[in-house]
């Protein structure tokens, strides 16, 4: 239905030479009619424009052009609205005489259609008494929209028999048949349950260990039994825990969580007590967790300083004449990279740099056998970036091999060095595949791209012959460029697995072997503040640093087809960057909030970072940084016993972990 | 002369304004020295820069305003446009995160942002109509090389109405002095790009490297050399010619609206990038990126009449004061130097005055002239 509201939409002249005002033929308003409308979805309607001068003179030779944004609604050039989707609408009208120009808007609202169906599940015909179980409703309406802006109202035919609860969930109080009601927007979804003695007699709790750390994860097992002491399948089972903690203090987040599956980890060492409840029968099994003693220190042992611009990314490796070196970019300086001999820890030396047109050298990558070095660029003065290969056999006389820039002028943000191959990433939206057998004739062997709407890939890595991409919101994707898992190769990269990222900030991938046997991937996020507006000035130098947000993802993909995030480590303060992981020990930097050393062993769920696995944390402070003691950790890399770090506003570190040493008292 | 277009009397009417403002009379306020105003972004520093320039006293940076979202991420400001009107600026991001580049509108003066909107691939060169619409290219100046698109923006909702696919790697956004049609380059596709500035479609397209010089049919073809590379396009005061500066071709085009051919070249060593004609429609001013100079060529002759050297390498923008005296230059510098404005006086065809500003200054925009 149509509802036509005679409203005349005023505005104001636009921009008009000046000595024209008040002539005949400048527009100064359109009159629209209708000039708002409410139309319900598959309506049409035709607006009708006239435009006015300066005068209050009609001018009829006045062009006039509709548009609307996006899909919901339709308009034609002749002002044919067509009503496609619920929502508030507006068609955007303009009026071009030689004179001049005029705009307005007209409002249209289209009602979201009425609701069709109601679904509620689950849909068991049986109920046991004494048992309990939520319930959904799923409201679609006639364009098929799932909705959920709509009240379910929750009801029960005989609510002696089983209540409902606002929140539907559904507890059997004595047999009888009762009908579960669902009611939305005057649509009525029921469904009938015949409620019957519960065969429940009792319930079986068992737990995979007797003792445990904080963060080790315990399988519950709950089973139903009747009273012959079989297993009672259909009967819902509800878990729950509660936890005595050594340290109660007031307003402590929860001590101990256990999900449905029965997967217990405790933040918090004390007494916890799992307790299983099935159709009115309870079982309880308490564990004894103590803390996980693995804190240590960090000492630091050295420092290569660049305090006049802001390092990027690093590598550490061991070169051709035995002795241990480092290359770090530079970013949005002058286009270095520098090149240090750290053999001694405790006094890197910086041995070499390579200038190239960039403004940003944000990754450096070295192959396996120590001789050839790859660098970024971004911000070239020609607007060509690429990778530049150079002969860092000898670190100490760096040369460039060669520069490949075709196709990959967007700039490359991160790069991959594996088995004569170089992964780049090509301005955000893939990664090339370049082979650098010839390091002096670098050419593009394969490429490889999503193809969901407004993809982007951040960086890859690779390992196994697989190579983990981070791209964004479409997560962490799995490509065979080798494995051969799934008959990929460098010149035909194959998808193998995926996992999606709901907040769509991922920005690494590192997959790890846990010595538990299960397989995770790490999907850090990198994302920024609140940006509701630009930033200020942060992380210019001798300013105030820069501050980041987000967090680790710990997927499990030992089922590369269903993989399953199940934990995560962040720093509430700070947001992720570059991670490694060697054994059971992961190493991430976190930005403003430093380097954390993390225990990652076992089977992981939960938030890592409440269940005392940190083994250590190291912030930088160097009083004449770029930004003067303020952390910016980017990337560390574990390296013959020291772990070295690339700063942003300091350089190059080399620290050490010290031995866990756990105090008895 | 030529007729002024309504943009000109529109900074003509906003100088008078601004003089009213204190007590002056336009007889006065002309004895009194002018402050030039131009705003102009630096695309490596994620800022732009409000300079002041005073031709007794000289040119200084009276405000930086970063415009970046991202902490640690180059977003890349590009295109920069201030309408007629004078009461906002607009610039655009390259890019993202993850990808896909925004146009941002603030208020000049408090310069604080009052809208914003995501576009396509790198949107760079920006034009805002007085039908309130901005025009803007998506360059996508490193993605595969497919067709790309203009995107139409109203600016008061800053709601996209229509991305119109035009060709690879669009650049330049400028209307025609009566705003009924707009023009943009294609880089890659070698090609001028005519719009109706209201419906929103294609009317015409030129091939800029046709032996013959015609109106191009059907959809756009690859000029697989592109040995034009056209970066920029503007018209001339009256609107009957266009120049488009051939950066790979060391020439700038001078071509007839009404017959849609070159008419004249001219020899533009080297790399011309950007170009603008001076209100009088007697000069063209045109940046030239690989010599890192400012060509003037005189239109009447068509010869080059002076080639004033940059203050760094890169010269980028133009942006001609509406009076016609002074030229403001963007120039970008490499790697870690700063970016530059220049001023040219186009009277004496030296350069005046010369500031830095952030990394990779790029677009550039004449705001007002004020009287202090």
């Amino acid at each position: 239905m149509k509802s036509l509201v005679a409203r005349v939409v005023v505005l104001a002249p636009l921009a008009v030479p000046p000595v024209l005002h008040g002539q005949q033929g400048v527009p100064a308003r359109i009159e629209v009619e209708p000039a708002a409308l409410v139309l319900n979805v598959g309506d049409t309607v035709t607006l009708a424009a006239v435009v006015y001068d300066t005068a209050d003179e009609a001018i009829p030779e006045a062009q006039v052009f509709f548009f609307s944004r996006g899909r919901h609604l339709a308009v034609d050039r002749d002002g044919k609205v067509h009503a496609l989707r619920g929502g508030q609408h507006t068609v955007f009208v303009f009026a071009r005489t030689p004179s001049g120009a005029a705009r307005g808007e007209v409002p249209i609202t289209v009602p979201f259609p009425p609701v069709a169906r109601v679904q509620i599940t689950p849909t068991s015909n049986q109920f046991f008494v004494g048992g309990s179980q939520r319930h959904e409703a799923i409201v679609t309406d006639l364009s098929g929209t799932v909705r959920r802006d709509i009240t379910i109202v929750w009801s029960s035919s005989d609510p002696a028999v089983a209540t409902v609860d606002e929140f539907g969930v559904v507890t059997g109080l004595r047999s009888g048949v009762a009908t579960i009601r669902a009611e939305a927007d005057g649509v009525l979804a029921q469904h009938i349950y015949r409620v019957v003695p519960s065969p429940v007699r009792q319930v079986a709790l068992t737990a995979s260990t007797s003792s445990a750390t904080t963060g080790d994860l315990i399988h519950f097992t709950a089973r139903a039994l009747d009273d012959q002491g079989r297993e009672v399948p259909e009967a819902p089972i509800l878990l729950s825990v509660v936890s005595m903690p050594e340290d109660s203090v007031v307003a402590q987040f929860p001590a101990a969580e256990v999900d449905q599956r029965g997967r217990f980890v405790a933040y918090k060492a004390g007494l916890h007590t799992v307790i299983a409840m099935s159709a009115g029968q309870v079982a309880h099994h308490s564990i004894l967790v103590t803390p996980r003693h693995v804190s240590s220190k960090i000492d630091v042992v050295g420092q290569g300083a660049v305090r006049d611009v802001r390092t990027s990314d690093l590598w550490v490796w061991e070169g051709v004449d035995g002795r241990d070196y480092a290359v770090t970019g530079t970013w949005n300086a002058a286009g270095a990279a520098y090149f240090w001999d750290v053999s001694d820890p405790s006094n890197p030396v910086m041995v070499d740099s390579v200038v190239v047109d960039a403004r940003t050298v944000n990754d450096v990558k070295v192959s396996e056998d120590g001789r050839v070095c790859v660098i970024t660029r971004e911000g070239a003065s020609n607007r060509r970036n690429g990778i530049v290969l150079l002969d860092c056999a000898n670190p100490r006389d760096v040369t460039v091999l060669s520069t490949f820039d075709d196709g990959l002028t967007g700039g490359v943000h991160n790069v991959f060095v594996y088995q004569n191959h170089v992964y780049a990433v090509n301005n955000g939206r893939r990664f090339d595949v370049i082979n650098i057998a010839d390091p002096r004739n670098p050419r593009r062997v394969g490429m490889f791209e999503l193809d969901t709407p407004g993809h982007a890939i951040h960086d890859v890595w690779v390992v196994d012959g697989i190579a983990y991409t981070s791209n964004w919101s479409d997560g962490v994707v799995l490509v065979d460029v080798g494995n051969g898992i799934a008959g990929g190769s460098p010149s035909n990269p194959v998808r193998v697995a995926q996992y999606r990222d709901v907040g769509g900030a991922t920005h690494a991938a590192l997959p790890f072997r846990s010595s538990s046997g299960k397989f995770y991937v790490i999907m850090g996020d990198e994302a920024g503040r609140d940006a509701d507006g630009p930033m200020g000035r942060e992380g210019e130098q001798g300013g105030t640093p820069d501050a980041m947000s987000g967090y680790l993802h710990f997927v499990d993909f030992s089922d590369p087809l269903h993989p399953e995030e199940v934990a995560r480590y962040e720093v509430p303060e700070a947001g992720s960057h570059n991670i490694w992981v060697t054994g059971d020990t992961l190493y991430a930097a976190f930005y403003n909030g430093g380097v954390r050393v993390v225990d990652i062993s076992g089977e992981l769920k939960g938030n890592l970072t409440y269940q005392g696995r940190e083994i250590a944390r190291f912030k930088a402070y160097d009083p004449t940084g770029f930004v003067p003691n303020a952390p910016m950790s980017w990337g560390p890399q574990p390296f013959k016993g020291h772990l070295f770090i690339a700063e942003h506003y300091s350089g190059l570190w080399a620290v050490k972990v010290r031995e866990t040493e756990i105090l008895t008292p | 002369m030529s007729a002024r277009s309504p943009a000109v009397w529109m900074r003509v009417a906003l100088v008078l304004a601004t003089a009213s403002e204190l007590s002056l009379s336009s007889e006065e306020a002309k004895a009194q020295t002018p402050t030039y105003w131009v705003y102009v972004a630096s695309e490596s520093a994620d800022e732009v820069s409000v300079i002041a320039f005073t031709p007794v006293s000289g040119i200084q940076v009276e405000k930086v305003i970063p415009v970046g979202f991202w902490p640690l991420e180059t977003e890349g400001p590009h295109g920069l446009a201030i309408p007629d009107d004078g009461n906002h600026w607009f610039v655009t991001l390259g890019h993202g995160v993850p990808v896909f580049g925004t146009l941002l509108k603030f208020r000049t003066g408090a310069d604080t942002l009052v809208g914003r909107v995501e576009l396509g691939m790198f949107p760079a060169t920006v034009a805002v109509s007085q039908a309130q619409l901005a025009f803007v290219v998506n360059a996508n100046f490193h993605g595969d090389r497919v067709p790309s698109a203009v995107s139409v923006v109203d600016v008061p909702t800053m709601v996209e109405l229509a991305r119109v696919r035009t060709c690879v790697m669009p650049h330049g956004s400028r209307f025609s002095p009566d705003q009924s049609k707009h023009y943009s380059v294609c880089m890659i596709d070698d090609q001028l790009v005519e719009l109706d500035a209201y419906a929103l479609v294609v009317v015409r397209r030129l091939d800029l490297t046709a032996r013959s010089d015609r109106t191009m049919q059907g959809p756009p073809t690859r000029n697989a050399d592109h040995p034009c590379t056209p970066t920029w396009v503007t018209p001339s005061p009256d609107g009957r010619r266009l120049y488009v500066p051939c950066n790979r071709g060391d020439v700038v085009l001078e071509i007839d609206v009404d017959r849609w051919v070159v008419v004249r070249r001219f020899t533009s060593p080297t790399a011309p990038y950007n170009a603008e004609v001076t209100p009088d429609g007697r000069r063209l001013v045109v940046t030239q990126k690989g010599s890192a100079e400012v060509s003037i060529v005189d239109l009447l002759s068509g010869k080059r009449v002076a080639a004033i050297p940059s203050s760094r390498r890169v010269t980028h923008g133009v942006s001609i004061e509406p009076d016609g005296r002074y030229a403001f230059i963007s120039v970008e510098g490499v790697r870690g130097e700063a970016g530059a404005v220049d001023v040219i006086d186009l009277e004496q065809l030296r350069k005046v005055a010369s500031v830095d500003v952030g990394k990779q200054a790029g677009g550039i925009a004449f705001w007002k002239k004020t009287y202090r």
